[in-house]
């Protein structure tokens, strides 16, 4: 440009009411955006209540094929479609690795966030002094949770999951084990006396009011063999004991179908214990005579909003990881939606003055989307492609060198391996030909890469959501841990 | 292809049943059977199960890794069943699993192999006397081969 042409520099810059996109839906609404964070202001009240919700696995990719499922469910493209969580105002990324695990399981995630260390795998609020199943060297490095500093604060403590409540999340608010999979007395090994099995800590934690309510699955750890529970299974523990009735001795009312759950004459009247299947609770796309996670997170709350003190409630959308190991992404997204109600549910019952909720995942999977796929292509089908002309996709898939269509979502490994193991032991292949209807059917496993029995977790980032006091602490990258402090600072500010 | 739900699928069938109104075996049906399809929500049996007990049917799914070898059995699953060390240690069955039991010894094949398996619906409880497998719904002198 030519001097002579040079317009002045204003040090402020141009007004954007001056810009020619000024007027522009997108623009206004960026607008808004910056005026709603310059309000924004900390809330500094001591935290009454604590939420954590956690989607097992759902990571930042598996929550964005979330958002666009729900979205899409709702009848729109699904790509500007806000879950709830995603309407809070703070959050921040989260590295999940562990002390030994650059990719984690999940009971060291939940006990970094319970017990604001991390830890190694497999092990359940455990320091990292201890090796895996070293049940000698337990004594003197069992780790302090959140939920004890809860109750010691006189608040009440529920946990909710739609996993076995054995399982590792919701283990980690009543359990200290060296092995997450000592779930009853059956696995622990004989010599082991430092510890007992997950299944009898949660009855010792009703026993000691350390836990007021449990709602999930798992009932078989909970029962003796040779003998039946209500659904006609047999139950696994070998030393005789059924805990569900000596819950109930304690004065707990225990529930086990939707039914009995619907009749829950007291919620004030703590313990309440909930088995609701014999293993995991069934998947949202397949469940019958149980209730949703979205009843069971209303009941709790209810139930423990009685306790002036306030409470401390862990949720845990358990099966959205599971469908993630099985390559079956609607199973992943109708849990993940079935999840999301939930968060809803927490919202709409309880006051952000009071009331911290984080919403978050304890890790990632391998699950990964392929491109360059036109608006409103359904997350669980084909890549269309992009329309120039226009907004939504064109209707016709986009091919791969190999000439077939590809799905938007994919995963690097399982059960969904396009290479399948021959004859002689060795595993070749092609894609598979598929069309949208077939990738859209509830069965449907996502084509895979590495041929593997059963999908694995990745190290990649999970994000953290949160509204509430002292929400505004999360915030950058973060490590799993520090949510605990966040979560222990709004809990005890004064 | 139009999708095969369990209200198209009954607008086929006629009074009779659906495989005994065609010849042949593996392809018996417009389509084969989702092995979901034989299963209400409830987990009852469907109309679909009801209306070909005793027939010859064709069945999709997936072979879950056998029990025994040499054997003349394998459980059929709608989803190839893969095992999760973070989800089911001691890996239980899925409700909606079909047992099936072949005309021959079991050629193995891959558990993430689509197949189609062909044979005589059976309903109503039954325990292997061999293998103590239990079962409420079975394909007995059963073929099968990959979809």
């Amino acid at each position: 440009m030519q001097p002579s042409m040079r317009r002045p520099l204003h040090s402020c810059g141009r007004r954007v009411s001056s810009l020619p996109q000024a007027s522009s839906d997108w623009f206004t609404a960026g607008q808004t955006t910056i005026e709603e964070r310059l309000a924004l202001e900390p809330n500094t009240n001591r935290a009454r209540n604590v939420i954590l919700l956690n989607a097992d696995g759902n990571g930042v990719a598996t929550n964005y094929a979330l958002r666009l499922f729900a979205g899409q469910q709702a009848g729109g493209l699904g790509d500007d479609h806000v879950l709830p969580h995603e309407t809070f105002p703070h959050m921040a990324l989260v590295k999940t690795y562990t002390v030994n695990g650059q990719t984690p399981d999940s009971a060291p995630t939940a006990s970094a966030m319970l017990t604001g260390v991390k830890s190694k795998n497999t092990m359940i609020n455990v320091s990292e002094e201890v090796a895996v199943s070293d049940c000698a060297n337990l004594p003197g490095n069992e780790l302090t949770t959140l939920t004890q500093i809860a109750d010691e604060m006189g608040k009440s403590v529920g946990v909710i999951s739609t996993a076995r409540l054995t399982h590792a999340t919701p283990a980690a608010a009543y359990a200290v084990t060296v092995n997450r999979n000592w779930e009853d007395d059956s696995a622990v090994p004989e010599d082991c006396t430092a510890q007992v099995d997950i299944a009898q800590q949660l009855l010792m934690g009703m026993e000691s009011g350390l836990i007021d309510l449990a709602m999930g699955g798992g009932r078989r750890h909970f029962v003796p063999a040779g003998t039946t529970s209500e659904e006609g299974n047999e139950g696994s523990r070998t030393d005789g004991r059924n805990l569900i009735e000596e819950m109930e001795a304690l004065g707990a009312q225990y529930v086990w179908n939707d039914e009995t759950f619907s009749d829950l004459s007291d919620l004030g009247n703590a313990p309440i214990i909930g088995l609701f299947e014999d293993s995991h609770m069934m998947y949202e796309h397949d469940r019958t005579g149980e209730p949703s996670l979205a009843e069971m997170t209303a009941a709790a709350i209810t139930a423990l909003s009685t306790n002036e003190e306030g409470y401390f409630l862990s949720i845990e959308g358990g099966r959205v990881d599971h469908a993630n190991h099985a390559g079956n992404l609607h199973r992943v997204l109708t849990d993940g939606v079935a999840f999301a109600e939930a968060v809803q549910m927490a919202i709409d019952m309880t006051d952000d003055s009071e009331t911290l909720i984080i919403v978050t995942a304890d890790h990632e999977h391998a699950i990964a989307m392929n491109g360059y796929c036109g608006r409103g292509s359904d997350i669980t089908g084909l890549c269309m492609g992009i329309n120039n002309e226009g907004v939504e996709n064109t209707g016709e898939p986009n091919l791969a060198s190999d000439g077939k269509p590809y799905t938007v979502v994919g995963y690097l490994n399982g059960a969904g391996s396009v290479l399948i193991e021959q004859e002689d032991g060795t595993y070749s292949g092609e894609r598979p030909e598929v069309t949208n209807e077939d990738a859209m059917d509830p069965d449907y496993l996502q084509q895979a890469l590495v041929p593997m029995s059963s999908e694995t977790h990745s190290g990649a980032d999970v994000a953290a959501y949160a509204h509430g006091p002292y929400a505004h602490l999360l915030g950058g990258t973060i490590e799993q841990n520090v949510i605990f402090h966040v979560m222990h600072h709004a809990m005890t500010a004064e | 292809m139009q999708k095969l739900t369990r209200r198209s699928l009954l607008s086929l069938m006629p009074a009779a049943p659906l495989a005994l109104t065609l010849p042949g075996r593996l392809h018996a049906q417009d389509a084969p059977i989702k092995l979901r399809d034989l299963y209400n929500r409830d987990m009852s049996f469907s109309d679909i199960a009801l209306a070909n007990e005793g027939a010859r049917v064709t069945i999709a799914g997936f072979m879950a890794p056998p029990l025994k070898a040499e054997s003349d059995f394998f459980v059929l699953t709608k989803m190839p069943m893969a095992v999760c060390p973070f989800c089911e240690p001691g890996t239980p069955w899925p409700d909606d699993i079909l047992a099936v039991y072949t005309k021959r010894i079991v050629n193995v094949v891959p558990f993430n192999v689509p197949l189609e398996t062909t044979g005589v619906l059976e309903l109503g409880e039954y325990i292997d006397p061999e293998l103590g497998f239990y079962s409420e719904v079975r394909l007995t002198d059963a073929t099968y081969g990959r979809a």
